[in-house]
């Protein structure tokens, strides 16, 4: 079946095509394609080396997405939005979703072909139409501009302009003032359709540019936009995103109360505040009682073992704020109630990794696992002198 | 008169340059037990305070929503907050609102700013202007405040001798203000001999980096009594916001603040100034705003700056006695700085600074770029 | 408020943006502009009527300070005054309840609420993980993302009815958001689909799942409040607004000790509380034809239901089971789908107030709820368990 066009092989079938290595470096992996009503595939990842087979046999993927036809080319092709389908259960991923993760960024875009009109259809229409877009007002007196494009649809065209006039040649002068030099045809045809920009060609080494570069800076004035005879009749809004990080470093102060908490780590002892007036314990220590308040003075140490009351089991792939790297998943953060606290007084932390599985929460008198602080040998009274806790047995 | 309402009681700190030692929490700490201590006031639902106003900034604190890391320590543990994201003397208009609706009849509002927290002020200020235009060019407020200041130095004849005075005589005013920032006394040649930052304004021209908190209770009029028996009456509150881009609008009209000035007079129930105000506090982030926010306001007519400075008119008229924020608070806090200075002034607490026979003040605060957000509180006892 | 208001205060205007997670058409004050061109519009005035704008959302979710120096081009605050206050996911509520302030105060009669979010413009989660303490928690958090409420639903009434409950309630979210054109995520999820997406949604947190968590979308909310005087010479339909409360708590420490001899106690709860014994209203679920719930997931939309109509033992699970909340049943919640549909954080709680109105107005379109609207509710979320509500009514009788 074809869907935009587009049928679910020619995604797989370009997939060697589209394979972007710095996206699949150190990735090895096998994952599977369930096409509900089109077929099963495979694709083999192994750190830069790609194999694709059509085959019925998945089992041994490390995920496996399961979609119908029609879901998975619209993915591909931007029609459906991935997130949404995603969301909605129109795609499933069975395995491990953060390996799949992966296969987003191994990819580039899957460009459908326009049904009617092939690169070299463009190429023809481009050059042909080019005498008709010059604009003599914006045009220097006089120059020769070469382009010399690649690749099984490419050629050489050349345009002599001279006061105010533009004639067109298929043939590579001796002498010219730029020369226009691209590898592949499709990627000029995807400058001209506005589907890429010229400087992305040439930082890619994909082109280069001999000769007057401020000629060729000045091509989009010299020639009018080449319009698209595929595309609707409105003009699309030229639309740009910026992408920024911002950053302003800060300093950040303890004060009194936090920075007596966080020394104390570095001794290895976790040091609540307790309340005058309600007499719960607080951990961190604050400065004073929400409930009651008072300004908190009193200091007891507890722990440092303790027993979870509460686990978050965390998938999500969260960013660290602080440093902007992304946490390993799954994780698991436990509200721990360490020895000598009460009721609802717990303190927050990281579990050891290879353990959340084992955690059990506790309720009412029932304890939950038991666990102790693992201390990092390099203290320096931050939250992470403790690493994790772990189970005490 | 029902559409007036009482500041009872004020608390501060002292503006601090680097309170390495303390985090904001710390510092409004100080402020709230000020205003117990002082105020005897309750938290109770039916008779005791039931919201909170806050004032600080996300961009500053370094946090979203910044105002949850301080619901502990300003009280506001299962009661209601909301946060002034503006410059502070706002919150006192939207205080009084929350009183005359007959929604709370008491508020308190609390508000911090730690700009040593951050290592560039103008990388903060940068981030209020557009991501697409005037951000990559660089804008914050001083370079564009000193855009505004060429503009009006040209219009109003103010010179260097003028800026000069007007920074030496607000140390000299600070001196008295056991609230203000400890800086040194400076001549005229400092001033004019300090490096520029942004021709023509110099370091000197413009507010140090500042570490500041505050607290006030305000009440409805029939309760005041309660908590003080000098209540200070905040009778009239508006703000205006300019246009956004530099180049849509004439940095000197100060047309703000004359819409702001206008119609918070108009509120207050007071035709113009004359005769009818001993003292005004002004928001001078810049030197030479001192006497450009003097003509949005009308005590002086516009392009009279020069002339009023060197006639001595800052004295007369009792311009910023406190130091002003040209001495030191930091970025949204001005405004409240400047309403604290009044309230001392109208309640005769104002010890050396005094301003004798002080009925009533004008207390002014602008944010954003070349005075864009203008706002005017007018207070009487 | 024991002794009630200086002077009425009604919406006379509501204006949103189609929302989505694709906006890069507009900036931020063109997408403003949409919502408030659409407000004026729908209150028949124009922008000089208006006397104060006030705009609220969260600096860091698009990284402008003071955005509303920026945001004029679009406000339409030009001239006039203007007021920013902000709270958290709750903002759209505040400035709702401020702009109410600002007029029952005498000092304003017209008054634009507006609040924004690009969540596109920079990362949610990351953004609300910002919220902790730099030296402390902000190192463990995961944004709002939590399986408390999941576990908590669990450990009481069992695991898979639990789960059931919550993806019903998701489903009827979705049934809703299907009949709001403007809804952002609208998928066209079935019943029968219960046991698959409960099992096979992709887990976030514990329990808590992709499909059951609100979505990050663009798009703005403005509303126009008027007093009583000029509101009834303007408006054909004005909504009335009687009251609203504001309930913050500290950071989320202390409350996951999971012992019965340490009850927690919800700001959701206190606040209904308060709010509903200040105004006599003692059967809420009675009392209410229509609440707009302000539901970052369905779990906590399962749960809170309790929190704000005093409900005991099961009552919550089965008004849900029943399909109760639906459009046409007793208590319907989120016609327009909510918030798992919909999020623009600066805007969200504001769209709870404006669908609330537009129930009470009758012009809610395709998802009207069927009977006559008198009582509406509506509520805002956000920091750490923070609640505002607020009542609105059709008639000024109370």
């Amino acid at each position: 079946m074809e869907y935009w066009g587009v049928k679910v092989e020619d995604i797989f079938n370009t997939m060697h095509n589209r394979l972007r290595p710095e996206g699949a470096k150190g990735v090895i992996a096998e994952f599977g394609y369930d096409i509900i009503g089109e077929g099963k595939w495979k694709i083999k990842v192994n750190d830069g080396a790609l194999g694709v087979i059509k085959t019925d046999d998945i089992s041994n993927c490390v995920a496996v997405m399961v979609c119908d036809g029609e879901t998975f080319v619209g993915i591909n092709i931007g029609k459906v939005d991935a997130t949404n389908a995603f969301t909605s259960g129109k795609v499933k991923i069975e395995g491990d979703f953060g390996q799949f993760g992966k296969t987003a960024k191994m990819f580039k875009k899957f460009v459908p072909k326009k049904a009617s009109m092939s690169v070299r259809d463009y190429m023809l229409d481009m050059f042909g139409t080019l005498v008709q877009r010059f604009q003599p007002d914006n045009a220097p007196q006089e120059a020769v501009i070469v382009y010399d494009i690649g690749g099984e649809d490419g050629g050489v065209w050349t345009a002599y302009i001279k006061d105010g006039k533009c004639e067109l040649k298929e043939e590579l002068p001796a002498k010219f003032t730029v020369k226009l030099e691209v590898q592949e045809a499709k990627d000029w045809v995807d400058v001209m359709l506005g589907k890429t920009d010229a400087f992305s060609l040439l930082s890619a080494g994909k082109g280069s540019i001999v000769g007057e570069t401020q000629i060729a800076l000045k091509l989009e004035e010299i020639f009018s936009k080449y319009q698209d005879p595929m595309a609707g009749g409105t003009p699309e809004q030229e639309l740009i995103v910026l992408k920024k990080i911002i950053s302003v470093d800060q300093k950040f102060s303890t004060g009194p109360v936090m920075g007596k908490f966080l020394n104390a780590l570095k001794n290895k002892k976790i040091l609540g505040n307790k309340c005058p007036k309600c007499g719960r314990i607080q951990l961190p220590a604050r400065e004073v009682c929400a409930e009651c308040r008072v300004r908190v003075d009193e200091w007891v140490e507890v722990g440092p073992k303790g027993q979870v009351r509460y686990m978050e089991y965390v998938y999500y792939a969260s960013p660290d704020p602080l440093t902007g790297e992304t946490r390993e998943t799954p994780y698991g953060m436990a509200n721990i109630l360490l020895d000598g606290c009460k009721g609802n007084d717990t303190f927050a932390h990281l579990i050891r990794r290879d353990q959340i599985d084992l955690i059990k929460g506790g309720k009412d008198d029932v304890s939950g696992t038991r666990v102790r602080p693992v201390w990092n040998e390099h203290r320096t009274g931050s939250i992470f002198d403790i690493k994790y806790f772990e189970i005490d047995e | 008169m029902a559409n007036r309402v009482a500041i009872c009681a004020v608390a501060q700190i002292k503006n601090d340059p680097n309170l390495w030692h303390a985090r904001f929490q710390n510092m409004l700490l100080e402020c709230f037990e000020g205003i117990i201590s002082q105020t005897n006031v309750s938290f109770d639902m039916e008779k005791g305070i039931r919201t909170v106003l806050t004032c600080s900034d996300d961009v500053w604190d370094a946090r979203t929503i910044s105002d949850n890391a301080i619901t502990d320590v300003v009280g506001a543990h299962f009661r209601g907050e909301e946060k002034i994201a503006q410059e502070s003397l706002n919150g006192l208009g939207y205080a009084m609102a929350c009183i005359l609706s007959g929604h709370d009849d008491i508020i308190l509002y609390m508000g911090h700013m730690k700009e040593s927290q951050t290592e560039s002020r103008g990388m903060c200020t940068n981030l209020a202007f557009d991501p697409f235009y005037c951000r990559p060019l660089g804008m914050d407020f001083v370079n564009v405040n000193a855009m505004q200041a060429r503009a009006y130095m040209a219009t109003s004849c103010i010179n260097e001798e003028h800026l000069a005075n007007i920074v030496v005589r607000s140390r000299k005013n600070a001196k008295k203000n056991p609230y203000a920032r400890n800086n040194a006394i400076v001549n005229q040649d400092d001033v004019m001999k300090s490096p520029l930052l942004s021709d023509p304004l110099r370091e000197l021209h413009y507010y140090p980096t500042t570490d500041w908190a505050f607290g006030m209770i305000l009440c409805n009029e029939k309760r005041a009594k309660e908590f003080t028996g000098k209540p200070v009456w905040i009778t009239g509150f508006a703000n205006c916001i300019d246009s956004y881009f530099l180049g849509d609008k004439d940095l000197t009209s100060n047309f703000t603040l004359k819409n702001a000035t206008e119609r918070a007079l108009k509120k207050a129930g007071i035709k113009g100034l004359k005769n009818n105000f001993e003292l005004y506090e002004l928001c001078d982030h810049a030197a030479y705003q001192l006497p450009m926010w003097a003509e949005g306001i009308g005590i002086i007519k516009d392009g009279d700056g020069g002339k009023w400075i060197s006639e001595g008119g800052l004295d007369e008229c009792n311009i910023n006695i406190s130091g002003g924020m040209l001495n030191g608070n930091p970025l949204l806090l001005g405004g409240a700085a400047r309403v604290i200075e009044c309230f001392y002034q109208l309640r005769g607490e104002a010890d050396k600074r005094q301003v004798k026979g002080a009925k009533r003040a004008l207390a002014q605060s602008t944010y954003g770029a070349a005075g864009q957000h203008q706002a005017v509180v007018i207070m009487e006892v | 408020m024991a002794k009630g208001k200086n002077r009425n205060v009604a919406i006379i205007g509501i204006g949103q943006t189609k929302h989505s997670s694709h906006r890069e058409d507009v900036n931020q004050p063109e997408m403003i502009y949409e919502a408030v061109s659409a407000a004026l519009k729908d209150a028949n005035i124009s922008i000089k009527d208006v006397d104060c704008v006030v705009h609220g959302n969260m600096e860091l979710f698009e990284m402008i300070h003071q955005p509303d120096l920026w945001h004029v081009l679009g406000t339409g605050a030009y001239g006039k005054d203007s007021i920013r206050i902000t709270t958290g996911g709750t903002v759209g509520a505040t400035i709702a309840c401020v702009s109410d302030n600002l007029i029952a105060s005498g000092m304003y009669d017209i008054v634009m609420a507006i609040g924004f979010e690009k969540l596109q413009e920079g990362h949610t989660t990351g953004g609300i993980t910002n919220m902790a303490d730099p030296l402390w928690f902000r190192n463990l958090q995961t944004g709002a993302l939590t399986g408390s409420t999941a576990y908590d639903v669990m450990q009481e009434f069992g695991e898979d009815r639990a789960k059931r409950a919550s993806m019903m309630y998701r489903i009827i979210m979705d049934k809703h958001a299907c009949l709001n054109s403007n809804a952002h995520r609208a998928f066209g999820l079935e019943f029968d689909q219960i046991e698959t997406l409960m099992n096979t949604s992709p887990q976030l947190v514990g329990e808590l799942r992709l499909i059951h968590m609100c979505s990050q979308s663009d798009g703005a909310c403005a509303v126009i409040l008027a007093s009583e005087k000029k509101a009834k010479e303007l408006s054909k339909k004005p909504v009335w607004i009687r009251d609203h409360i504001t309930i913050h708590r500290e950071e989320t420490f202390n409350m996951f000790g999971y012992h019965q001899k340490y009850p927690v106690y919800k700001t959701h709860k206190f606040a209904a509380e308060q709010l509903f014994k200040r105004n006599d209203i003692k059967q809420p679920l009675e009392y209410f034809d229509v609440f707009e719930m302000y539901d970052p997931a369905s779990w906590w939309g399962l749960d809170w239901l309790r929190d704000f109509f005093f409900l005991k033992g099961d009552e919550h699970l089965k008004l849900v089971e029943n399909k109760e909340i639906m459009i046409g049943g007793s208590m319907p919640i989120n016609p327009s789908g909510g918030v798992i549909a919909t999020n623009p954080i600066g805007a969200t709680a504001l769209l709870r107030v404006a669908e609330a109105a537009l129930q009470i107005r009758g012009d809610a379109g395709a998802h009207q709820i069927p009977n006559n609207v008198k009582h509406a509710l509506a509520s805002g979320f956000g920091g750490t368990m923070w609640t505002v509500l607020m009542l609105l009514e059709k008639e000024l009788n109370w």
